[in-house]
């Protein structure tokens, strides 16, 4: 279980968060909804320990990580694919892949997990051998996504996966990570602009306005509640 | 024997050097996008080690072994105690503390092992070997710095290309911040860096310090050589450095010979600038590459 408490972050004077607490149970998908600037990339950011808090806490399991650096709070089995399709330009396709779970040293599991990752991925197969420089702007979000699924990791923070994949392709990977949530109990926060299509694979909700929580809720509800939409998701 | 041949031979020994001292530049400039400048002055300080070693009894072969651990020594605590401070600070303020660091060891140097000219034993004899006949410009001793210069290199691109430690510390290198998301712990691929660089740089003082002699600025030249060697290959690439360090050697011998060595620097110079108006980034930069 992930969770978030009273969680405040600035950039020097100016206020990302203010006091943000979220709950994200086992074994669900939590969506975090809002425009540009709503302070969603900074909230995942801040729990897998690239940003520091002011004040709040992040706990894994009950336990704070708050203080944790970030490769210390990966290796706990968090997860975070970041915005804008960052891959290791200069390394090999395998490379970026092999690289998600090194740090279980697991060689069996982890080949495993990397034919799995091929086989979901297909496009990333016949460019195993390539720099990830050559690769599409689809084929580098793949890239990122499988690289976070190599690392077989309990807690799957994803921020916007959907910029720059086709509509098959990230409805392909979306029933990929629901049938991880219900067969391996992961946990996932799924961060998005697109309300509409994040609302539909969520189990809960979040909408953020200028680093304040304005609306939290089951996913459905979100869905159906009129001037929420209109206000805060634009559709 | 030709005179050309001879110089080619020269510059090929030369060459290994300052192409060793390349790759230490390039290993830390990949990682930190620094440049060492005390990288010179930190081999000369373990070649003085070596020395002091083989000076209380030690044979050659530990004093060698004691350059290149102390090398590795030294080249981590350099980045733990004074680099990492500063990490998050401008590159700028990084590039001075080296600065300070290669004033710092060359004004201990003479304290410590006292400022005379030393003469440093060979490994092997430095008389050039007789083949068929004829004495050529090439002693066991040339052999023994282009055969270790080559193993050390392919130690480093085996490490580099075929292991996971490699895989994470060229990861480390190229994007620490996605690089601590999968979980590497990029603070220790650091200071390896700065290790291993540093070892590669006590080989090249070890292997220059029988011709060049040993005194506290002995290795300046084959810093500015060395780094010239680097800048030629594009500064991140580790061949490049390679290539870039064998060239300075054969440009130097040959300008040394034919044009008289007291021309040798200015010649490195007209290098430096020649190759970087034709190619500003160097002929081996990875740069290029990307931006298609």
């Amino acid at each position: 279980m992930l969770e978030v408490v009273d969680l405040t972050v600035a950039y020097g004077p100016v206020m990302a968060l203010h006091g943000v607490s979220l709950t994200v149970a086992d074994s669900s998908i939590t969506t975090v909804l809002g425009a540009n600037g709503a302070g969603k990339t900074t909230l995942v950011r801040t729990i897998s320990g690239l940003v520091r808090p002011r004040s709040g806490s992040v706990r894994l399991d009950g336990r704070d990580i708050t203080r944790l650096a970030p490769e210390e709070i990966a290796r706990l089995g968090v997860a975070h694919v970041p915005q804008g399709q960052a891959v290791l330009a200069e390394l090999t396709v395998d490379e970026n892949l092999r690289l998600g779970g090194l740090w279980r040293r697991d060689p069996n599991g982890q080949r495993r997990a990397l034919a799995e990752a091929y086989e979901l991925f297909p496009p990333l197969a016949s460019r195993r051998h390539l720099a990830a420089f050559s690769l599409s702007g689809g084929e580098r979000q793949m890239l990122t996504i499988g690289r976070a699924l190599v690392a077989r990791s309990q807690v799957l923070l994803l921020d916007e996966p959907s910029l720059g994949l086709a509509r098959l392709v990230l409805v392909q990977i979306m029933a990929r990570i629901k049938t991880l949530v219900l067969e391996r109990g992961l946990t996932v926060l799924l961060i998005e602009q697109n309300a509409k299509s994040a609302l539909s694979v969520a189990d809960q909700a979040m909408v953020l306005h200028l680093g304040k929580v304005v609306a939290q809720g089951a996913a459905h509800q979100l869905l159906t509640e009129e001037g929420l939409r209109h206000a805060y998701l634009g559709f | 024997m030709s005179r050309f041949f001879v110089l080619t031979l020269n510059g090929l020994t030369q060459g290994a050097i300052y192409a060793a001292m390349a790759l230490a530049l390039v290993l830390i400039w990949r990682a930190t996008k620094v440049i060492n400048f005390a990288q010179g002055a930190m081999a000369m300080f373990t070649t003085y080690l070596a020395l002091f070693a083989i000076d209380h009894g030690a044979p050659y072969w530990l004093g060698f072994v004691i350059a290149l651990l102390s090398g590795l020594l030294l080249g981590a605590i350099v980045e733990r105690v004074i680099v990492r401070p500063v990490e998050s600070a401008p590159p700028l303020n990084v590039v001075i503390l080296t600065l300070g660091l290669l004033l710092f060891f060359e004004a201990i140097a003479p304290m410590a092992f006292g400022g005379q000219i030393r003469s440093f034993p060979p490994a092997f004899s430095i008389v050039g070997l007789h083949l068929g006949g004829s004495q050529v410009a090439f002693s066991p001793f040339d052999a023994f710095t282009l055969g270790s210069v080559v193993a050390v290199m392919i130690l480093l691109l085996v490490l580099f290309q075929k292991t996971n430690l490699g895989l994470r510390m060229r990861a480390s290198a190229f994007n620490p911040e996605v690089s601590r998301l999968l979980g590497i712990r990029v603070g220790r691929m650091l200071t390896l860096g700065w290790a291993l660089a540093s070892m590669v740089g006590a080989l090249a003082g070890v292997l220059i310090a029988p011709t060049f002699l040993l005194y506290p600025t002995f290795m300046d030249q084959v810093l500015v050589y060395g780094f010239t060697g680097a800048v030629l290959g594009g500064l991140d690439s580790a061949m490049g450095a390679v290539i870039g360090g064998l060239l300075m050697g054969f440009a130097l011998s040959y300008v040394g010979g034919y044009f008289g060595s007291d021309l040798e620097t200015v010649g490195a110079l007209v290098i430096l600038i020649a190759v970087l108006m034709v190619r500003p980034r160097g002929l081996f930069s990875l740069q290029r590459l990307r931006e298609v």
